[in-house]
C-alpha cells in the first residue's frame, strides 16, 4: 500500500513537473521595465494544459500532433542516430586499442591531442564540416556529398559523419582512460606472464571487463548525439523531427502534442537506460550466485 | 600557487579581454568602421560588403559593412559578464538548495529528482527555446532590461536542478566521513556543522561547479543565439541589404553585439561570408578552451581530496564486479 501511494505521489510530481517547467513564461511576464509575476494567468494555464493531457476520449486530442509527418521525420532522425552510434561504437574500440597498442610515447602524444577535442564547442565542427563540403563542391564542381535537405532530399553522409565526430572523441577518451586502469590489474600481469599478448588480453580479457561500463557510459554519447541531431537538422535545414518540433512551438500546438513530441526524443535515452540498468542486474545477479 | 599555474594565467587572460572589451568606447571606432560600398579615385563603387578578410579588415566584414573585430571586442563584455554571472547564480541557488536538501529535509531529495525529471531526459536546448520564444521570439518594445532579467532567470533555472542534485550528493558524501560522525555525536548542531564541517569543502567544490557551470552556460548561450534568442532581446535595425522595408518581419538582429548573437545573425549567409560565423565560433572556442584548462588543473588539484578519492573508489568498487578481489591469496607472502 505505502509503495502504491509512493508511485502515485511520485506521478503526480513528474507530471507537475512538467506543467511547472513549461508554464514558467506565462508565470514570468514582461512589464514595461521590469519582470512581473502573474500567478493567476499562470495558475490558468497550468490547469488548462492539465486537462488538454487528460482529454484523451477528445476528437481533437493530439490533432496537431497527427498532421506532421511524424512516422517519416522520427524514422528519419532515429536512423542517423542508430547508424551514428553503432559507428562511433565501432571506430572508438578500433581507436582506442590501437592508440592502446601504440608505444608509450606516442602513445601521450596522442592522448593528448584527443583531450584537445574536449573543448571544441559543437557548432564549430558543424560549421567545419559545411564549410569543408561547400569547399569541395566549389573545387570540384561535382556534387559528391549531400549538404542540404532541400526539397525534401534526406541526406544521411554528412549529418551522420558531422553528429558522430565529437562523441567519438568522447567514448575514445573514455575507453583509453578506463582501460588504463583496467591495466593495472593482476589478472592483467598473470596473462602477460602466461605469455599471452597484448592485443588478445586487450581484445579478451579487457573488453570483457569494461563491458559494462562502457554501457553506462553509452547514455552520455546518446545525449551528446541527441542534442548534436537538433543542431545539425536545424542548420542543414534537413525535414527532421526537430522541424516538427519547431512546428509544433512555432504554430501553437497544443501542451499535449509537446508532451508527446518530448517524450518521443527521450525514447533512445531511455532505451540505453533499460540496457544498462538490465545488464548491471544481470551481473550481480552472477555475482551473487559465486558468492 | 604553483598548483594553480594554468588557472591563473587562463583567468588573467579572460580578464584582459573583459578588460578590453568595457573600455572599447574609450579607443574603438563607434560604428565599428561601417562601410557598405568602397569606391575607387574616379567615385565608381568597386565592392560592397561584406568584405573578406585583408588587411584593411582583419576579419572581415558583416553585411552591414562593420568591422567583425571591432563588434566581437565590444561584443565580448557581455558575453562574458553573463555568462558568468549565470554560472555564479546557478551555483549559488543550486548549492544552497542542494545543502538544504541533504541537511535538513533528505526525504524530499527523491521527489525533487521526480519534479525535474524532465531535465534529465530532455536536452537543456530544447527547454530554452520553449521557455525563451514567448519573450524573446518576436520583436517587442520593452525595455531591454527587463528581456535580460527575464532571460537571466530563464538561464539560471536550466541550471539550478542539476547544481541542486550535485550538491546534494556531495553533501551526502561529507556528512558520511567520520570527522562530521563524530562531530554529531558530540552534539554538534546543524549551522555549526554547515560553518565548520562542510563549508570549508563545499567551497572547494562551488569553484570548480562554477567552472563547470560557465562552460555549460557558455553552450546554451550559443546554440540559443542560433536559434535566435539573442541575449537582450531582437534589435529592429536588421541587417542591410536583406530587409524590404515593404515586408514586415526584418531580419533579427541582435542589440548588443555579443557573440552568440552574433552568430544567429549571421548564420544564414554562411555560403556567402564564412568569416562571419567562424569569427563568433572561433572566440567563443577560445574562451571555452581556456575555461576548461582551468576546469581541468582545478579537478586535478580536487583529486588530493579526500572525500573525491572515496567517491572514485565507490564508483570503481561497483564498476569491478568480475574480478572478486580477496578470493586469492599468496601462500607465502613477501
Amino acid at each position: 500500500m505505502k509503495r502504491f501511494l509512493r508511485i502515485i505521489i511520485r506521478l503526480v510530481l513528474i507530471i507537475g513537473g512538467f506543467l511547472f517547467i513549461f508554464n514558467l513564461p506565462s508565470l514570468l511576464g514582461i512589464g514595461r521595465d521590469h519582470v512581473v509575476f502573474n500567478f493567476e494567468t499562470f495558475w490558468g494555464f497550468m490547469k488548462s494544459d492539465f486537462q488538454s493531457l487528460l482529454q484523451i476520449k477528445d476528437a481533437a486530442y493530439l490533432s496537431f500532433f497527427k498532421q506532421l509527418d511524424i512516422a517519416e521525420s522520427y524514422h528519419y532522425s532515429m536512423t542517423i542516430l542508430f547508424i551514428s552510434l553503432i559507428f562511433i561504437i565501432f571506430m572508438g574500440m578500433v581507436f582506442s586499442v590501437l592508440i592502446m597498442l601504440a608505444p608509450q610515447k606516442l602513445r601521450n602524444i596522442l592522448k593528448s591531442g584527443i583531450n584537445f577535442f574536449e573543448a571544441v564547442p559543437d557548432l564549430l565542427v558543424i560549421f567545419l564540416f559545411q564549410f569543408f563540403v561547400i569547399m569541395l563542391y566549389k573545387e570540384t564542381g561535382i556534387k559528391f556529398l549531400q549538404l542540404y535537405g532541400v526539397f525534401g532530399a534526406k541526406p544521411y553522409f554528412v549529418p551522420i559523419m558531422t553528429v558522430s565526430f565529437l562523441p567519438l572523441f568522447l567514448l575514445i577518451q573514455f575507453l583509453i582512460k578506463v582501460m588504463t586502469d583496467e591495466q593495472s590489474q593482476q589478472y592483467v600481469l598473470y596473462a602477460k606472464a602466461k605469455g599471452i599478448g597484448r592485443l588478445r588480453t586487450l581484445l579478451i580479457h579487457i573488453m570483457r571487463n569494461i563491458f559494462p561500463l562502457s554501457v553506462l557510459q553509452l547514455r552520455t554519447i546518446v545525449w551528446v548525439l541527441l542534442s548534436n541531431i537538433y543542431l545539425v537538422e536545424y542548420l542543414f535545414n534537413i525535414n527532421g523531427f526537430t522541424q516538427q518540433f519547431f512546428k509544433i512551438i512555432s504554430m501553437g500546438g497544443d501542451f499535449a502534442s509537446l508532451v508527446v513530441c518530448l517524450l518521443m526524443f527521450s525514447i533512445p535515452l531511455l532505451v540505453i537506460e533499460a540496457a544498462g540498468w538490465t545488464i548491471s542486474k544481470l551481473i550481480r545477479g552472477k555475482e551473487h550466485v559465486t558468492i | 600557487m604553483k598548483k594553480y599555474k594554468i588557472t591563473i594565467i587562463a583567468s588573467s587572460l579572460l580578464l584582459l579581454l573583459l578588460l578590453i572589451s568595457i573600455f572599447y568606447p574609450a579607443y574603438g571606432p563607434k560604428d565599428y568602421n561601417h562601410q557598405v560600398l568602397v569606391k575607387n579615385e574616379q567615385g565608381k563603387i568597386i565592392g560592397r560588403a561584406p568584405f573578406p578578410p585583408s588587411e584593411d579588415h582583419i576579419l572581415g566584414t558583416n553585411r552591414n559593412g562593420e568591422d567583425m573585430h571591432w563588434l566581437l571586442l565590444y561584443g565580448a563584455k557581455f558575453t562574458l559578464i553573463s555568462t558568468f554571472g549565470v554560472a555564479i547564480l546557478r551555483v549559488l541557488i543550486g548549492g544552497l538548495l542542494g545543502i538544504f536538501l541533504s541537511i535538513w529535509a533528505p526525504f524530499l531529495k527523491s521527489y525533487v529528482k521526480d519534479f525535474f525529471l524532465p531535465f534529465r531526459y530532455i536536452p537543456l536546448i530544447l527547454i530554452g527555446i520553449i521557455l525563451m520564444i514567448p519573450i524573446v521570439g518576436n520583436f517587442n518594445d520593452v525595455a531591454i532590461s527587463s528581456i535580460v532579467t527575464y532571460q537571466i532567470i530563464i538561464l539560471v533555472f536550466i541550471g539550478v536542478p542539476s547544481v541542486t542534485i550535485f550538491a546534494s550528493d556531495v553533501t551526502d558524501e561529507l556528512l558520511k566521513t567520520s570527522f562530521v560522525q563524530s562531530s554529531i555525536l558530540m552534539g554538534a548542531g546543524k549551522f555549526h556543522l554547515i560553518r565548520r564541517q562542510l563549508l570549508p569543502y563545499l567551497l572547494s567544490y562551488s569553484v570548480l561547479f562554477t567552472v563547470q557551470q560557465l562552460i555549460s552556460t557558455l553552450h546554451i548561450t550559443m546554440q540559443l543565439g542560433l536559434f535566435g534568442m539573442f541575449l537582450g532581446g531582437r534589435n529592429r535595425a536588421g541587417i542591410f541589404g536583406l530587409d524590404d522595408p515593404d515586408k514586415p518581419p526584418p531580419t533579427p538582429a541582435t542589440i548588443t553585439n555579443e557573440w552568440a548573437g552574433l552568430i544567429g545573425q549571421n548564420f544564414r549567409e554562411f555560403l556567402l561570408a564564412p568569416w562571419t560565423i567562424f569569427s563568433p565560433v572561433i572566440g567563443f572556442f577560445i574562451v571555452i578552451a581556456l575555461v576548461n584548462m582551468i576546469k581541468k588543473e582545478l579537478e586535478e588539484n580536487m583529486n588530493g581530496l579526500q572525500v573525491v578519492k572515496k567517491m572514485k573508489k565507490v564508483s570503481k568498487a561497483e564498476s569491478k564486479t568480475f574480478v572478486k578481489q580477496g578470493s586469492f591469496e599468496l601462500v607465502r607472502k613477501l
